[in-house]
């Protein structure tokens, strides 16, 4: 049993995947029910382990590959916290995927990528050491590819081929990194702190080094200023996919993979000893402002949002970076947190665009006359995103603030506020638009491209979604106190191991 | 008095105003009928739980576990007196819009949608900003108290820009823009000051900024967040720009209950009236000081030349808050004597917010006058003006009780000081009623039905303003029970002493109506509401031309650069095609290079056996 799980919940993506490759593409029904089945599947199996790990269950499979290599999966609370944001978003991001690419072509295509990737991302968060993590980490990068060019068109080629050659850069100096990490001190495994901490004090200055090295890898993904160049490109894919990208898997893999680097493979304390962590905090608050600077000089929606992306995560960056448990529950709680906010506001920006034809945010005028719900959603998405409470961005802003002063680090609080404003500065132009300007919807002007009005504002695949995720990270902020909210589930993961994490 | 438990009056004093919101808005979204009215009774009643909660509520705290990070709601003396005074004049002002929108909701009965979204969009905002001002009276731990701040806040812009003129929306920019620096400004202070304690508690956050290294700052920045919304002078700007442009009820709500919110975050935050504060917090009293009294002087001059009855009735306030902020300064110069002074703050913050809301909702009556006779109006109009200047009821009382503490605190200066800023108030409650009386409308008969809500609230209103002294001892009960028996009224001796700037202040007003009629288009031509705000929206403006450009030459910089290497990299790779070519070459002319090769070698060979060794010393070395 502690065996099968981490696998059966691998294998509910990889063998959706394998299927929905030999379903034939008409088959549109059967492809449906098996992708809501599986995401279904998934979820349940993730919070099956969570109950188990709670109740002090050990879920580990290994297998031997070479002579001192081994693959390893193993569950444990940092990993369970990105499998479960990732198959809740997945959940979601799958029911908005089928009502976005409803009547479109080469949905076979899509989908089964679609189920790779997120295999991969589970097997990133399941991963008991670097190698596999590494393994999942560029099979993200292949299968995500063909999502990103899914279009076809040659703007979303040329996207493709830059976030390619971004995250295939990265992927090689993680391997470098990982090979000089293994000959170090053999297979590390997540967990096993000590090795590194205990190599004695000649080996600092390679292992900051190699620090330095594998962050250099971990940041293209993670969309760290001056490695987040793709990030704003990669816009051109789906809205799905945007999400995907930027709320479920690959971002968040970045940032999980400094997670681990920080506590499973150095160890916290080993890190603020080497002196790493100020370094991180610095290249954080640079891409906190500069994401949010850049943000504000975009015309278009989706690059604003991107842009918003590269902001928002560097703030789990931060959170790492803060010496202290508040830090580190600020860097897992936003983990969930930005996921929620920013699959929210995807869902939004891609309803606009299929509903309206709705690309530049000039064109919002007076579309939450038209379309209330999603811009209601939207609304509490850029408000959580603003830091506002009783939305979850709140909650992630004051632990932020609260870690910075535990760290010591009071000017910290100087860039949260700046970055506070800056978000105002574009998140609220955006509201104000949605709903106090007039537009075609009181008669002044038209629509770029109206679709045929349906019942509701706009189908139900792609309504709902945004609803639950936009009341989920409103819920989570107002109930953050709730034994299960992902403020708690974070303290419960730091309870749980910070004290092992602080040799 | 019957008590109540606290917590079922705590939600529903809170969910009440939210239900109602969301009825209005449901009701727009599942069944717009045209039929049904938005405005209707239910929809006034939102703020009574709350006053039943001032009435009624036993003092006391609720916990609550799972809110926020922690939530904490209280009930006490002061809480109470604020919470009754702003429930009340929600209520009225509710009233009051009942009549003001009736045209509205005439055409929307008549089926036009947009008078009937526009409804909506006054509906739900007013509940949203009416449920985050009880929150942040109620709210005793930091989060709650944000909260209710700041949905307060971003909820009343939309009643700000309700009309959407092109003067609605600068004013709802300039709101707007405020705000957001306030709000940053508090976000800024409360991170900073409850991370240096971990207080989750706004009284463990005054408690922290008392004896924390750099409380001083944590203050400042607490001072001047919440400065914006009180109206602090040059955070005022908002003020005369949003009052204006604001439907009557809204400007009486915000003039009086939500710019209290202000004083209300001093009053939570600042370590007033604590002996073991900091002695640098000294400074920041004198800072205090002297910007309330600066703002209490200059708002009444720049108030003096507005035209506009509203934007005269917004710089009274920056006046009046200007008082306020010196007598809570007081609290930061003599801790001793704040315990007396903190119950006339709280009093003078319910007088002014209820005479301002009169004289607000008398704006709007002035410009739809009930068919009453002439004078009985207009005296009913100068009331809430004549209480205000401390002439009447609440006024009266709060100035007595005010220089009686400043005397025994000893700050005869202030009491001066204060005393010749009543002068200002005067005049500038003439010039509204003169600004009033050149607007006036007659009355006419048609219509009055609809009209009705609006004199009657108003009337209310000014009968709670003057008899504020009443009723507003039984509900501050401990508040001011260390004085021994409630709030005094001033003996017959001691008028003179109280009525001096009242009759310098009407003076003044005559002599400067007269004298300057001539240059007083002038001067208001040359003295806008909002007054630096325009200057300051300029050099905004100036800036974000000159970053935007900076920006893109930067995106031009990183494109650049990324050329660049692609450029290298095409290098690279008509380098590595080279390789290949030459390669391919290699492979076809293989055996030429070859005998060339071979010849050379033979070449070679031959010469050197013609010749003296290559290598002499080897080949001797080897034969030896």
């Amino acid at each position: 049993m502690s065996a099968l799980l981490p696998l059966a919940t691998l294998a509910s993506s990889l063998l959706t995947a394998g299927v929905i490759f030999m379903l034939p593409e008409q088959a549109a029904r059967a492809r449906t029910a098996l992708n809501l089945v599986a995401a279904m599947t998934k979820l349940v199996l993730v919070m099956w382990m969570a109950r188990g790990l709670i109740a002090g269950q050990v879920y580990a499979v290994e297998f031997p590959v070479a002579e001192g290599l081994a693959f390893v999966l193993r569950v444990d609370a940092l990993g369970l916290t990105f499998a479960g944001l990732s198959s809740l978003l997945w959940l979601f991001t799958t029911i908005y995927a089928i009502g976005y690419l409803e009547n479109s072509p080469n949905r076979r295509r899509f989908f089964g990528f679609f189920s790779l990737c997120v295999a991969s991302t589970l097997g990133i968060s399941l991963a008991g050491n670097l190698f596999t993590l590494l393994i999942f980490y560029e099979l993200l990068t292949l299968s995500t590819y063909p999502l990103v060019a899914h279009r076809g068109t040659p703007q979303a080629l040329v996207a493709a081929t830059v976030y390619l050659r971004y995250t295939l850069s990265a992927g090689l100096v993680l391997m470098v990194g990982m090979v000089a990490l293994q000959v170090l001190a053999g297979d590390l495994r997540f967990g096993q702190r000590e090795i590194l901490a205990h190599l004695g004090e000649a080996y600092h200055p390679l292992l900051i080094g190699l620090f330095w090295l594998l962050i250099l890898g971990f940041g293209v993904k993670a969309a760290l200023v001056p490695l987040h160049g793709w990030l704003p490109r990669a816009m051109v894919a789906p809205a799905p996919v945007s999400a995907l990208l930027h709320a479920v898997a690959v971002v968040k893999a970045g940032a999980f993979g400094i997670l681990r680097l920080v506590y499973d493979v150095y160890g916290i304390g080993f890190s603020a000893a080497l002196g790493v962590l100020d370094g991180l905090v610095a290249i954080a608050c640079v891409t906190i402002v500069y994401g949010s600077i850049r943000a504000l000089t975009q015309e278009e929606l989706k690059p604003r949002l991107a842009f918003s992306t590269v902001s928002q995560v560097a703030y789990i960056v931060l959170g790492i970076g803060l010496f202290g448990p508040l830090g580190t529950i600020a860097a897992l709680a936003h983990l969930l947190h930005q996921g929620l906010m920013k699959v929210t506001l995807f869902f939004c920006a891609g309803n606009y665009a299929e509903e309206l034809g709705i690309h530049r945010i000039d064109e919002l005028d007076g579309v939450g006359r038209r379309m209330p719900l999603s811009s209601l959603a939207f609304t509490v998405g850029a408000l959580g995103m603003i830091g506002l409470p009783p939305v979850v961005g709140f909650v992630t802003k004051w632990t932020l603030g609260m870690g910075a002063m535990q760290a010591e680090q009071p000017w910290v609080l100087a860039v949260l506020v700046f970055s506070t404003l800056l978000n105002a500065a574009y998140f609220l132009p955006i509201l104000n638009r949605l709903w106090f300007r007039p537009g075609p919807a009181h008669g002044v002007g038209t629509w770029p491209c109206e679709r045929a009005p349906s019942r509701l504002e706009t189908s139900a695949w792609l309504l709902l979604p945004a609803l639950a995720t936009a009341l989920l990270s409103l819920l989570a902020g107002m109930l953050a106190g709730l034994p299960f909210s992902p403020l708690q589930w974070a303290t419960w993961v730091v309870n749980q191991t910070y004290l092992a994490l602080l040799i | 008095m019957i008590e109540l438990p606290l917590a079922p009056l705590l939600y529903t004093a809170l969910l009440w105003p939210l239900l109602l919101g969301l009825r209005a808005l449901l009701r727009s979204l599942i069944a717009p009928s045209p039929a049904r009215v938005t405005l209707d009774w239910l929809w006034i009643s939102a703020p009574l739980p709350a006053l039943a909660l001032a009435v009624l509520g036993a003092d006391g705290s609720l916990p609550l576990q799972t809110w926020l990070l922690g939530g904490r709601w209280e009930l006490d003396g002061q809480r109470r007196l604020l919470l009754a005074f702003t429930a009340l004049l929600w209520g009225l002002a509710g009233w009051y819009a009942r009549g003001y929108l009736a045209a509205e909701q005439a055409q929307a009965a008549a089926g036009d949608t947009d008078s009937r979204s526009r409804l909506v969009r006054f509906a739900l905002p007013w509940q949203l900003t009416l449920c985050g001002n009880l929150l942040l009276l109620v709210a005793e731990d930091i989060a709650s108290f944000y909260l209710g701040f700041a949905l307060m806040t971003f909820a009343a812009y939309a009643l700000v820009i309700h009309c959407n003129t092109a003067k609605a929306r600068v004013g709802g920019l300039a709101y707007l823009a405020m705000a957001v620096l306030g709000e940053a400004m508090i976000l800024a202070g409360l991170l900073w000051g409850a991370g240096s304690a971990s207080a989750l508690t706004l009284s463990q956050l005054r408690a922290a900024l008392a004896t924390a290294d750099a409380g001083l700052w944590m203050g400042l920045l607490l001072w001047l967040g919440f400065g914006v919304k009180a109206g602090v002078i040059g955070l005022h700007l908002w003020l005369p720009l949003a009052h204006p442009v604001a439907p009557t009820p809204a400007s009486a709500v915000l003039s009086g209950a939500m710019i209290k919110a202000g004083l209300v975050g001093w009053l939570s935050t600042l370590p007033l009236g604590m002996a073991v504060v900091d002695a640098s917090f000294h400074a920041l009293g004198q800072v205090m000081l002297s910007a309330g009294l600066a703002g209490a002087f200059a708002a009444a001059l720049l108030g003096i030349v507005q035209r506009h009855p509203k934007a005269v009735l917004a710089y009274s306030s920056v006046s009046q808050m200007g008082m306020l902020t010196a007598l809570v300064a007081v609290g930061l110069l003599r801790p001793e004597s704040w315990p007396a002074l903190s119950a006339l703050v709280i009093l003078f913050a319910a007088h002014h917010g209820l005479s301002k809301g009169a004289l607000f909702l008398g704006v709007g009556i002035s410009r739809h006058p009930p068919p009453w006779p002439g004078w009985l109006l207009w005296t009913l109009l100068a009331l809430p003006g004549l209480s205000l200047a401390g002439a009447l009821g609440s006024g009266l009382l709060t100035k007595w009780g005010t220089k009686t503490v400043l005397d025994a605190a000893g700050e005869h200066t202030l009491v001066i000081w204060l005393s010749l800023a009543a002068v200002g108030t005067t005049v500038l409650m003439v010039r509204t009623l003169w600004c009033q009386w050149q607007q006036r409308a007659r009355a006419s008969a048609d219509g009055q039905r609809a009209l009705a809500p609006m004199p009657l609230a108003w009337l209310l209103s000014i009968l709670a303003t003057l008899s504020l002294p009443f009723w507003a001892d039984r509900l501050a009960g401990d508040l001011t029970g260390g004085r021994g028996g409630g709030f005094a009224w001033p003996p017959l001796a001691a008028l003179p002493d109280l009525f001096w700037p009242l009759g310098l202040g009407l003076l003044l007003a005559l002599t400067l109506g007269w004298s300057l009629r001539r240059v007083a288009p002038w001067l208001s031509h040359w003295l806008p509401a909002g007054d630096l705000w325009w200057p300051v929206a300029k050099g905004c403006r100036w800036l974000w031309r000159i970053s935007r450009s900076a920006l893109r030459g930067l995106s031009a910089l990183q494109a650049a650069w990324v050329a660049w290497w692609l450029a290298r990299e095409r290098d690279g790779l008509t380098g590595l095609e080279v390789l290949t070519r030459a390669e391919g070459w290699l492979r076809r002319q293989l055996a030429i290079l070859l005998l060339a090769v071979a010849v050379g070698l033979a070449a070679v060979l031959l010469f050197s056996a013609q010749s003296t060794p290559l290598w002499p010393q080897y080949l001797s070395r080897h034969a030896s």
